[in-house]
Parts: structure tokens; sequence; C-alpha cells
């Protein structure tokens, strides 16, 4: 049969943003396939040249819709690093409590899409409106909906509202009562099984080789979270266990995150019970010194990097951010080629695509 | 409070290698010392499990293929280049998952002529952030397989990362 080119994007109800993916399908086997990117290019990393260390902050906000948080709280991370203020501990509790919602929050818009990806648009309204809790606590926290503006260099930008810990252990029981009607809703569905076992399947080797960080990356059975293995902030402390699963298809990858939210309702729920009392901000220098930081997180989505370079004055010279899903997605034809066209709705779909990071 | 904290970068720089090798950072220091004597410029630890060092750049590919296959550094973190007055810097961060280990492999080309060799045919993952630094800052990476802008529109004509390009501000 006579191979052809067939763009899916940059408008097609898969891509979740604004990036187009070029698959050249013989009938409808995928023999090649082209992710191309740069649609939504802002030049955050231009941009923050003109900006006080300060001013950045909202800016990283800006960098994924879907958990803001992470991003500020990894610039943060690495200008306290480059100026070498010490955060007090309560601080690092309110954080750690702060993205780990942000995560469930994240993964949660992530299921909704992706279920109504592979047609079961009930799971895009339970999903939706579970996330509204942590949405809800969040905003109690920082003010703000979706693009929080809360880490500071040196801390938080306020102590937590009253009546948190209550709330945050309320939503974590609840969360976790939900979580398992979902694995019901959507383990039962005959569809999404269908569409997502032994689909898009990616070797350890591969993911390894290509950069492949986060949930993919778990799911192809190498156990690596930042979370444990590099440890940041008050992981240490924590008592938790990275999510894995061998399999490295799209059902892998969907159970990873599920399972990872789990744990992360168990970090919420250590964090805001450990809280110490005293000071959640202390106040940081307005120039940075001559020299280099460096930040890692495991972000939702994988693993996030900035690296910062001062010259001495109060802007950064220099920003370079590491987007996991700008790596990943050029693993994308290693996990399409030999499907159907069909499938790639669930291949790309299950890497829970974020464009504003992905162009930054 | 300026005042410099456990694990700032400041602390441990100039501390001197010690004889015993079973601290991984030191060994990772130590073997690249023996294997590339004339290359390795400079080399500092950052903090736990962080090193940096500094190679010459006709070096690159052959230090990075030893990093990785002689040292276990499985995974290509990132690649960054940064612009200063006299000289462009690439910087490898590579991290090694079983020994909980990341490298700063720092390289850097003249100003007239930003070119290294590609690592895309050791790390896969290096491809599109190779193509990100052609794109945003200029950087030619030889033995690319597609070296293409990928952010920008293909018929742009600058490369807006360089601290000559008044953008934005």
């Amino acid at each position: 049969m006579a191979e052809m080119w067939i763009n899916m994007g940059p408008q097609h109800p898969m891509t979740h943003g604004l990036w187009n993916l070029r698959v050249k399908v013989d009938g409808e086997t995928i023999v090649d396939a082209q992710p191309e990117v740069g649609y939504l290019h802002r030049g955050i990393e231009k941009l923050v040249e003109g900006r006080t260390y300060t001013q950045v902050i909202p800016i990283t906000d800006r960098l994924c819709y879907g958990s803001s948080l992470t991003w500020s709280h990894l610039y943060c991370l690495t200008a306290e690093n480059l100026m070498g203020v010490e955060v007090p501990p309560r601080a690092e509790y309110i954080r750690v409590a702060a993205i780990e919602m942000q995560r469930i929050a994240s993964h949660l818009m992530w299921l909704a899409a992706y279920a109504a990806d592979l047609g079961l648009m009930l799971g895009f309204i339970y999903t939706m409106r579970d996330r509204e809790i942590f949405i809800d606590l969040l905003q109690a926290m920082s003010g703000s909906r979706l693009t929080y503006n809360y880490p500071r260099i040196g801390g938080v930008a306020h102590d937590v509202p009253p009546n948190f810990e209550r709330d945050a252990l309320r939503a974590c029981s609840y969360m976790e009562k939900k979580l398992k009607e979902y694995e019901d809703l959507f383990d039962g569905s005959k569809v999404f099984m269908m569409r997502n076992v032994d689909v898009g399947l990616l070797k350890k080797e591969d993911a390894m080789n290509l950069g492949v960080t986060g949930p993919p990356l778990r799911a192809s059975g190498v156990k690596y979270d930042l979370r444990k293995d590099m440890p940041y902030s008050i992981y240490p402390e924590l008592n938790f266990e990275p999510a894995t699963h061998p399999d490295g298809d799209c059902y892998a990858r969907y159970k990873v995150r599920m399972d990872e939210m789990y744990t992360s309702c168990k970090l919420i729920r250590q964090a805001v019970q450990k809280m110490p009392k005293g000071k959640w901000r202390v106040v940081a220098p307005r120039n940075a010194p001559v020299g280099t930081g460096l930040g890692r997180v495991e972000d939702p989505r994988g693993e996030g990097v900035m690296y910062l370079v001062g010259d001495g004055s109060d802007r950064p010279y220099r920003l370079k951010i590491r987007s996991p899903i700008f790596v990943t997605v050029s693993a994308a034809p290693k996990m399409l080629i030999g499907y159907k066209l069909a499938d790639v709705v669930a291949i790309m779909g299950g890497l829970d695509m974020c464009i504003g990071e992905t162009d930054r | 409070m300026a005042a410099r904290g456990k694990g700032s970068p400041a602390e441990g720089m100039e501390r001197a290698l010690s004889k015993v090798d079973d601290v991984p950072e030191e060994r990772v220091i130590r073997a690249l010392l023996d294997n590339f004597p004339t290359a390795v410029t400079d080399f500092k630890k950052l903090s736990k499990g962080v090193v940096r060092a500094r190679i010459e750049r006709r070096d690159i590919h052959k230090a990075c293929l030893f990093v990785r296959d002689t040292l276990g550094f499985e995974h290509l973190s990132m690649i960054s280049a940064v612009e200063y007055d006299d000289r462009f810097e690439i910087v490898y961060h590579i991290a090694s998952w079983s020994q909980r280990l990341l490298l700063e492999l720092i390289t850097s080309t003249p100003k007239d002529d930003p070119s290294v060799d590609s690592v895309s045919s050791i790390w896969g993952g290096a491809n599109w952030q190779e193509r990100e630094s052609y794109d945003l800052m200029g950087i030619k990476f030889s033995n690319h397989p597609k070296l293409e802008r990928i952010l920008l529109p293909k018929d742009y004509l600058y490369h807006p990362l360089r601290k000559d390009f008044k953008g934005g501000d």
C-alpha cells in the first residue's frame, strides 16, 4: 500500500496544547513519526534575563498550567543553591505538602484528559470534580487557583491557613477512597483496557538511552525517582516508596500515575503531621554571587532541572530549564512505530504532554 | 541572610583528593584524570553526589563514551549552552542512577567557532537538546543526525539567547 504522511495537529483533539505530530502510515500501520514542537515558544529563558530574581518566580509559574507550583519551587530551589540561602524547616514541610497536592492535581488533570481521549467521558467528569478539592486547598494557601506564585527564595510567601492540617488530612482520606473508585471504573472498562494493554511498548534500554524520565520511565521498570535517589528538601525524612511497573505499555504508565497519587496522599499526611512550628521565610539577598546554581526535582512529568548562572547583579545571567516532556516527546517515535493510527491517541495521551514547559 | 548554608556550592570546592578511592565522587574525578590527563583542566566536588569537571572540547565525545560505558552514567539529563564575554560554555549534566551521582561536564568553545562534537550517538536524549542549543544559542554540533531549528521557525535569522540579540525587555 502507498505510504503517506498525516499531520495530527497543530489543531487536533489529541494534542492537548499546540503541537504537531506527523505520522507516516502504511495502510493503518505507523512506519515513521515526527513530533514538531515550538508553537508555544515564549522565550522564557530570554525573558528572565531582564527581570530581578524575585520577579522571575511568577514567570516560572507560567511554564506549566497543570503543575505550576513545582516549577516555581524548582526555581526557588535553584536560586537558593546559587545564593546559599538556607530555608527554615517549616517552609520545607509546607513546600512538600504543596507540591504533593500539586502532583495529585496534575495527575488528575492528566487522567481526566486521558479518559476523555479514550472515550470514557464519565472519567473526565469525576476526576475534574475531585481535582477541585486540591485546587481549593492550594488556593487557601496561596490565593490563586492555578498559577500560585507561592514559593519564595528563602521559604514560602505565607504561612498555611487556619485548619489546614484538618482540611489536608480530610482531602487525603477522601482522595484515597475515590482512587479506588477510579481504579474500578477504569480497570473495569473493556474499551479502556483494550486501548491500553500492550500498546506503545517502551523497552527499558530505550527509555534509559532516550532520556525519558518520570512516570514513563518508572513504567518501563526503572526504579528511579529523584525524591528517593537524589533527595532534596525534606524527602529523606518521609517514608514512601516510588511506584514502578515492569510492563512499559500505556497501561503501566496509567498504573504508575495512579500509584503515585496514593504515594502523594501518604506524603501530604506525613508532611502536615510532622510540620514544625517556626518561621516560614527568611530574607534572601537581592543580588546573587558570581557562580552557578543547580536544582533538580521530580516534577509530575519527569525530571525538572534548572541551571542558573549569576553574575553578581540582581538579575539572572542565564537560566536554563530542562523540561521533562521536551525530552520524552523526542522518544515518541520509538513508542509509535509499529502500532496502528488509532493507537496514537492512547500512546501520546499517556505521556501527559504539557506544551507550556516543552516550548518554554 | 546571605550566610552560606550546608550543601552550598562554595563548601568543599577546594578540598584536595584523598588517598581512598571509595568516595564515589572522588573515584569519578580520579578515573577522568587518569584517562584524560591532558584534557581535564579543572575539577571540583560541588556537594554530596555532584561533581564538576572541565574538559577540552576535542575530547568531549571520547569522554562521554567513557563516562557512559566505564563509569556507568546512563542518563544524560541536560545540555545547556551559556554565553560569556570570551567564550561559549556547553554544560552537560550526566546522572548515574545506580551510584546516585551527577557529573557536571563543562567544555568551552571560542566565540568565533562555536562548535562541538555531538553526543547524540551516545545518548539518544541528547538529540533534541542539541538542536535546542543550536536553535537558541547557535552552537553547531558536528556529526548531529539532523541539526535544524526546533522551537523557532525554520527561516528565522537569529539565535535569540545570545547577548547581542536585544529582545524582550
